[in-house]
């Protein structure tokens, strides 16, 4: 009996054994969950014993060093390394920054997701890039999963509004703005001028002037002047911000009676029909078809697609940019994309985390400074972006000052109102737009849209 | 360590006991459990997990009982986008399915051919597609049917077409080319079971047949397929299970574009739990129970028409 007993327990202690690996944190072992323990790339070459500790727990155990989930080791990346030199230089010498590369921006909302679902945030790093547009709908989810920043020593009054109208909630700060999503409208002026247009004849003008010079591009070269990813289309927000307006009132989605909306929808629909517009069919065909392809004269988007045009070393000193068309004429401006920094719940030492963050982050030149000239990240700090190395003409774009230009426009963004629902709202009116171009009617298809996604935000 | 000790324990309770029989069923039971035991948690519980949660709404920190508690399942008949994911899903099934198994079968009597030389090169051939992983083979037919792609330019360049076509920015031929993917990869897949089949036919019924004067058509509809019926009704129900399951495809072949025109039931549970409608576990459990249902129903179906025994 008692043996058959101990059998029994040892059935038990073996299927438990397994299980543990999979869901409980505590297990110090094969952790296969969180995907920072594959991911994690060879972080940053200064710092071998702090990468020796996260390879267990990705926040740091306090001391002096910050662990940090970031993407896109040109551009981001780039940015945390100047704010960790900077603090390194000027603050305290024995800090460190343990930076985990991630793949891809989802794959830090996925961290999120995964933590806030099993309710045990203690995999999570000290501090998180997060996307702009998706920050309101995770704090939203996961309350618990962010640590206020309001007591940072931080002027916010320094920051450009709108940017900071996507990291606040109810009026408390959560994060420390990193880059700036001012909509660049950039233009190929030798195109432009082969058909008898300059920089300026594109400033200030109505997408309907826009359409008539768009047209005549194309017949004469043969490029679009515009392109997009039609499933992730974010022509229908920019153009729309320019314009004041939002896809959303009250909390509610606001299309069908939005007349601005569905102007700037018959415009975009009208643009693809002419061949103004090319509506690619995902993102990379975006970039690499249309932007490096050569296809198009012209590039709207938010200002991290500067790197995406420089990646043809040929086209360099062909490009210029300017503000966007808006409908009824005038120079239009708007935002699109960008990240910030946020603190996780998990942080072990919050203290060091906001004095770093505000030291840095928080507007201080030499960390501006080194991520734009490093990675081209531009800041949406008032007083960074007035230092000379902003105002240092860049070659590719006929040695203008595109970064002081930039910087300038950022001041003009309308604030408008944001929503948890900005992707869902994104997909669908992107699905509008394509059905409408295919020939269906636009109003059937945007109410279509309007009731989507009211069914997805559960009205 | 622990399963010498397992063992050990097993050994010395059959040991221990009289009848042999008892002795059998115990020792039976032991070495079944630890599996069945891993099932029941790993599999079983999370699927009860999962029915849980598909009664549940609110996000994934937090999930309260929805009101009324079947909200989730009623909720889905008035959703467009996932009706509209039905509709395709069910589309690829009935177009892709049945052509898939008639070539797989045909293949499969042209490689059984005995007189056939390099036979294991040809059957090496048809059956690499599956070997392929699924993200690749979908990013490659991806970039082969591109506006700028290989497909476009062989066509240009043959003078069938004069402009480039976007083939994966059209509704109908972006369905078509999930359908021809499809095809090519799984169609090696289901031969492999056919060849296995007809392995198992009695050379002698084909000889009777030749004697008779039966010619090659009737010998495989008469004979053929008849006697592969019960590999028949499996590979349908695994195409069925399959198809209805289908996500590769669709998230990497045509991102369930142009305007959600291909995207599947897999996809759009995918979209509800982490991609643009994120965390919205409880409808996406609620989705993914239906798709269950269905498989499970139509897999029933099949193999109840399969199996008629006379």
């Amino acid at each position: 009996m008692k043996k058959k007993l101990l059998s029994l327990v040892l059935v038990g202690a073996m299927s438990t054994a397994m299980l543990a690996g999979c869901g409980n944190s505590s297990a110090p072992a094969a952790d296969s969950q969180t995907p920072a323990a594959d991911t994690q790339a060879p972080a940053a070459d200064t710092q071998a014993p702090a990468a020796d500790t996260a390879a267990s727990d990705n926040a740091s155990a306090g001391g002096n060093t910050l662990s940090v989930y970031a993407w896109d080791p040109s551009f981001n990346i780039l940015a945390l390394k100047a704010a960790e030199a900077d603090y390194k230089a000027n603050v305290d010498d024995t800090f460190s920054l343990n930076i985990i590369e991630q793949s891809q921006s989802s794959d830090v909302e996925q961290a999120i997701t995964l933590a806030g679902s099993s309710g045990d945030y203690s995999q999570l790093p000290d501090i998180v890039l997060f996307q702009d547009h998706w920050f309101q709908k995770y704090a939203s989810d996961y309350p618990d999963a962010w640590l206020s920043v309001d007591d940072a020593e931080v002027d916010w009054n320094d920051f450009g509004a709108e940017k900071l109208s996507y990291s606040t909630v109810n009026g408390v700060h959560y994060g420390f703005p990193v880059d700036n999503g001012t909509v660049i409208m950039a233009y190929r002026v030798d195109v432009l001028e082969e058909c008898g247009y300059t920089i300026d004849d594109m400033t200030g003008i109505s997408w309907d002037d826009f359409i008539k010079i768009g047209e005549e591009v194309y017949a004469k070269t043969g490029k679009y002047l515009v392109s997009m990813d039609g499933d992730g289309n974010d022509l229908i927000y920019m153009m729309l911000q320019a314009e004041g307006g939002s896809q959303f009132k009250d909390g509610k989605p606001y299309i069908t009676e939005n007349a601005d909306l569905v102007k700037v929808c018959e415009k975009i629909v009208e643009m693809s029909q002419k061949n103004v517009c090319y509506l690619a069919n995902d993102w990379s065909d975006y970039t690499d078809q249309t932007i490096q392809g050569d296809m198009v004269a012209g590039v709207m988007n938010g200002n991290w697609i500067i790197p995406t045009i420089q990646n043809v070393p040929e086209n360099s000193g062909k490009w210029e940019i300017t503000s966007m068309p808006t409908l009824n004429g005038g120079e239009g401006y708007a935002s699109n994309g960008g990240s910030s920094l946020y603190i996780t719940s998990n942080c072990q030492n919050p203290d060091l985390a906001k004095k770093f963050l505000a030291y840095t982050f928080g507007g201080s030149t030499e960390t501006y400074d080194a991520a734009l000239r490093d990675g081209g990240v531009i800041t949406c700090c008032i007083s960074a972006g007035k230092s000379d190395v902003y105002n240092e003409g860049v070659e590719y774009f006929k040695n203008t000052p595109i970064y002081a230009q930039i910087v300038e426009m950022g001041s003009h963004v309308n604030v408008i109102e944001q929503n948890d629902a900005h992707y869902t709202a994104r997909t669908h009116m992107a699905a509008a737009i394509m059905n409408a171009i295919q020939g269906a009617d636009l109003m059937t298809e945007l109410k279509t849209a309007e009731e989507n996604i009211n069914f997805a935000m559960g009205n | 360590m622990l399963l010498r000790l397992w063992l050990k324990e097993v050994f010395a309770l059959s040991k221990k006991n009289s009848s042999v029989l008892a002795k059998q069923h115990r020792a039976g039971w032991i070495y079944l459990a630890p599996a069945a035991l891993l099932i029941v948690i790993m599999s079983f519980w999370p699927m009860i997990q999962a029915f849980l949660m598909s009664l549940k709404t609110g996000s994934s920190a937090n999930m309260q009982w929805v009101e009324p508690i079947f909200y989730n399942y009623k909720r889905m008949f008035a959703d467009k986008l996932f009706i509209r994911s039905v509709g395709n899903t069910f589309l690829y099934l009935i177009i892709q399915v049945p052509i898939m198994l008639v070539v797989a079968m045909l293949l499969a009597q042209m490689l059984n051919n005995k007189d056939l030389k390099f036979k294991g090169l040809f059957r090496t051939c048809v059956f690499l597609p599956c070997a392929m992983s699924l993200v690749s083979y979908s990013l490659i037919f991806k970039s082969m049917f591109a506006t700028n792609g290989l497909i476009n330019s062989v066509l240009l360049n043959l003078g069938l077409i004069e402009q480039n076509i976007n083939f994966l920015g059209t509704t109908s031929t972006a369905r078509m080319i999930i359908i021809i993917a499809l095809v090519w990869r799984w169609t090696g897949y289901n031969m492999v079971f056919y060849l296995a089949g007809l392995q198992g036919i009695e050379y002698s019924v084909y000889e009777a047949a030749k004697i008779d004067g039966a010619n090659a058509w009737q010998t495989f509809w008469r004979i053929t397929v008849p006697l592969l019926k019960p590999t028949i009704v499996m590979t349908g129900i695994m195409s069925i299970n399959g198809t209805l399951q289908l996500f590769d495809e669709s998230v990497n072949l045509t991102s369930g574009g142009p305007a959600n025109s291909t995207i599947t039931m897999s996809h759009y549970i995918y979209q509800n739990s982490f991609g643009d409608f994120v965390a919205n576990f409880g409808y996406a459990s609620a989705l993914s129970f239906v798709v269950f249902i269905m498989v499970a129903v139509l897999s029933a179906i099949n193999l109840k028409v399969g199996d008629k025994r006379d």
